[in-house]
């Protein structure tokens, strides 16, 4: 119960053969390039990871080889939301039983429910596990339900195993809130901000990101983390307006686009899976050339 | 063309049987550039703009530039629903003597953003002034100013200054300043709301400050913070803000016009539809949640 997140963070996508069955010889190796290229921790399946698109039976397959992957040699997080409650707890006893080093949820989804159903599942799932707990706020993708700093403050001190955030609001009021809350009941509580949007996080005392570019431009990704952590403010500003021009190149069709430019980089890791579409020639061709601006192919590297 | 935003202050304005009561007008503006305002951007939405006559926004102009002297630069707030009477405001604006000139999207229609771009133009052009765009889309209805129009307008429009936001958005903000500083380089993003740090860290130069009317030094110290990019001083005077500024979005102009009474300067009501806020000693418990206001200056010195 020591997990202390910090740092970028990288949530794999989930590499699929032409047939779109899972490529579980990729995945390793995708794994194993973040690990060797800065990771401070892994986390699977996000859904970047697609995973609302994947069988929880092949959740847990892939579960297990993520965790084999990374042998120990940074924290494993899984991440357990489905759309059926009864499904994420089984996930989560699986992602216990075959080693994982934390687990992670998002506020149930489609479902409109009052703050008190979101205390309530969360001190159900912190309570059936020993691992610890990490909290996923996304209110803009989940039409206003959110998590208030009171809310996260009350579950804090009901759950020893809560120890973190992931907080994609992209807000500074909404994630100050939070944080503000948070940090004085325990002062390791990792406020880990959605996408590689550091330079307003950690200024506001947040602790990392979950990357969604990672596979990509790990050194941009570890570059931008260490200037914000060091106080190198207009190196920082540097990195992270690049980084936020390469969200936006891949936020549109998340994570087709970003798929697409794994091909570039000479890590291609297959199609997307309806009802997501899968990069186009054309769009990758369009990925190759923003790349190029941007200078991406000059600084990362290539393959493997 | 060389204005630079730095610390503003957004003062209230004053009513007295229902007009605007200019002694205390007068002695609120020496009140603010005491503390430490780098310059006066009124009426904004705080200075109750929108319940003011275009005539009452002309005289009130005119005699905050008279009062002022020259002491600080004064900003004027010239958005309007209609972009002609905008235009107006803002070609009067500068003819009283303006430094600047601010305006949002306008009131009440939803315009599509190329009509955006075409009423901002005619306003920009009629003032002829350094010209910031407030984007305010909780304030509007969900209408933002687009980074892409942001583009088109620098292009058109050679005294389109900066862009002030309070839509906190992060993806919003960055994309302005990388898309906006990208055409011109010298392109001023200033923070519409005391969330300083994250603007600060993401670029912004300069704060229009609401909350000033309450806690004008925790607002400087949080500015002048944020300015020297030292964060970690900044955060518990962000804490302190983050309250206040909570606490003002749920209670509106009535809050700040009790809260400012309550640090001993009394503006009067607000005028109709606003109502008078009513649980004055409420509100002077939840603002005392910030703790630093117990040191904020109380009357007019």
């Amino acid at each position: 119960m020591t997990l202390v997140l910090k740092g970028v963070m990288q949530s794999p996508v989930t590499p699929l053969k032409p047939d779109f069955s899972p490529d579980y010889d990729t995945f390793e190796r995708l794994v194993d390039f973040h690990v060797r290229t800065g990771a401070t921790a892994i986390s699977w399946p996000h859904h970047k990871a697609e995973s609302h698109n994947l069988t929880i039976a092949e959740r847990k397959a892939l579960a297990e080889v993520a965790i084999k992957a990374v042998a120990k040699r940074v924290p494993i997080s899984i991440h357990v939301s489905a759309l059926a409650l009864e499904d994420t707890f089984d996930l989560a006893r699986h992602a216990q039983a075959n080693g994982a080093d934390a687990i992670i949820a998002i506020t149930p989804y489609f479902w409109k429910y009052p703050p008190e159903a979101i205390y309530d599942y969360f001190v159900k799932l912190g309570t059936s596990f020993d691992l610890p707990l990490i909290a996923y706020n996304s209110p803009s993708y989940l039409d206003g339900i959110e998590f208030t700093g009171e809310l996260t403050a009350r579950l804090i001190q009901r759950l020893p195993n809560f120890i973190g955030m992931k907080e994609a609001s992209f807000n500074s009021e909404k994630y100050f809130e939070i944080l503000r809350a948070a940090l004085p009941l325990r002062a390791n509580f990792a406020m880990i901000a959605g996408v590689e949007y550091l330079l307003p996080s950690i200024s506001l005392g947040g602790a990392g990101s979950y990357s969604s570019a990672g596979a990509i431009c790990p050194n941009l990704c570890v570059e931008l983390y260490e200037a914000c952590a060091s106080g190198q403010w207009d190196r920082a500003r540097a990195a992270q307006y690049k980084l936020s021009q390469l969200w936006l190149l891949f936020r549109d069709q998340y994570p087709s686009s970003l798929k697409g430019g794994c091909v570039i980089m000479g890590r291609p890791v297959g199609p997307t899976r309806p009802p997501l579409p899968t990069a186009s020639p054309e769009r990758i061709k369009f990925i190759e050339r923003r790349l190029g601006e941007l200078g991406i192919l000059d600084t990362e590297p290539h393959g493997w | 063309m060389t204005f630079k935003f730095g610390l503003v202050h957004a003062p209230l304005t004053p009513f007295a049987n229902g007009r605007i009561d200019y002694a205390t007008y007068g002695k609120l503006l020496d009140f603010h550039i005491a503390q430490g305002a780098e310059a006066l951007a009124l009426p904004m939405h705080a200075g109750e703009s929108v319940s003011l006559t275009a005539v009452e926004r002309q005289e009130l102009f005119a005699f905050a530039i008279r009062h002022v002297a020259g002491r600080v630069p004064v900003i004027a707030h010239v958005s309007e629903a209609g972009t002609a009477i905008a235009a107006s405001l803002a070609a009067h604006a500068k003819t009283a003597g303006a430094a600047a000139l601010i305006a949002s999207v306008p009131y009440y229609w939803t315009p599509p953003q190329h009509m955006l771009v075409e009423h901002f133009t005619a306003i920009g052009t009629a003032g002829g002034l350094p010209f910031f765009i407030l984007n305010t889309p909780t304030e509007m209805a969900g209408v933002e100013f687009a980074s892409k129009s942001v583009v088109e307008l620098v292009g058109k429009l050679p005294n389109f200054a900066g862009l002030i936001d309070t839509s906190l958005d992060w993806q919003y903000m960055i994309e302005v300043v990388t898309v906006a500083r990208a055409e011109k380089p010298d392109f001023q993003f200033v923070s519409g709301t005391e969330y300083m740090i994250s603007a600060s860290a993401i670029g912004a130069t300069g704060l229009l400050s609401p909350l000033a009317s309450l806690a004008p030094v925790l607002v400087r110290k949080l500015y002048g913070a944020c300015r020297a990019e030292n964060y970690t001083v900044a955060r518990p005077l962000q804490e302190d803000a983050a309250i206040l500024f909570r606490l003002m979005r749920d209670a509106g102009v009535p809050g700040l016009k009790a809260g400012a009474a309550a640090q001993g300067r009394d503006c009067g009501d607000p005028r109709p539809p606003l109502m008078t806020w009513r649980d004055g000693s409420g509100l002077q418990a939840s603002m005392a949640q910030a703790r630093s206001l117990a040191a904020e200056p109380r009357g007019w010195a």
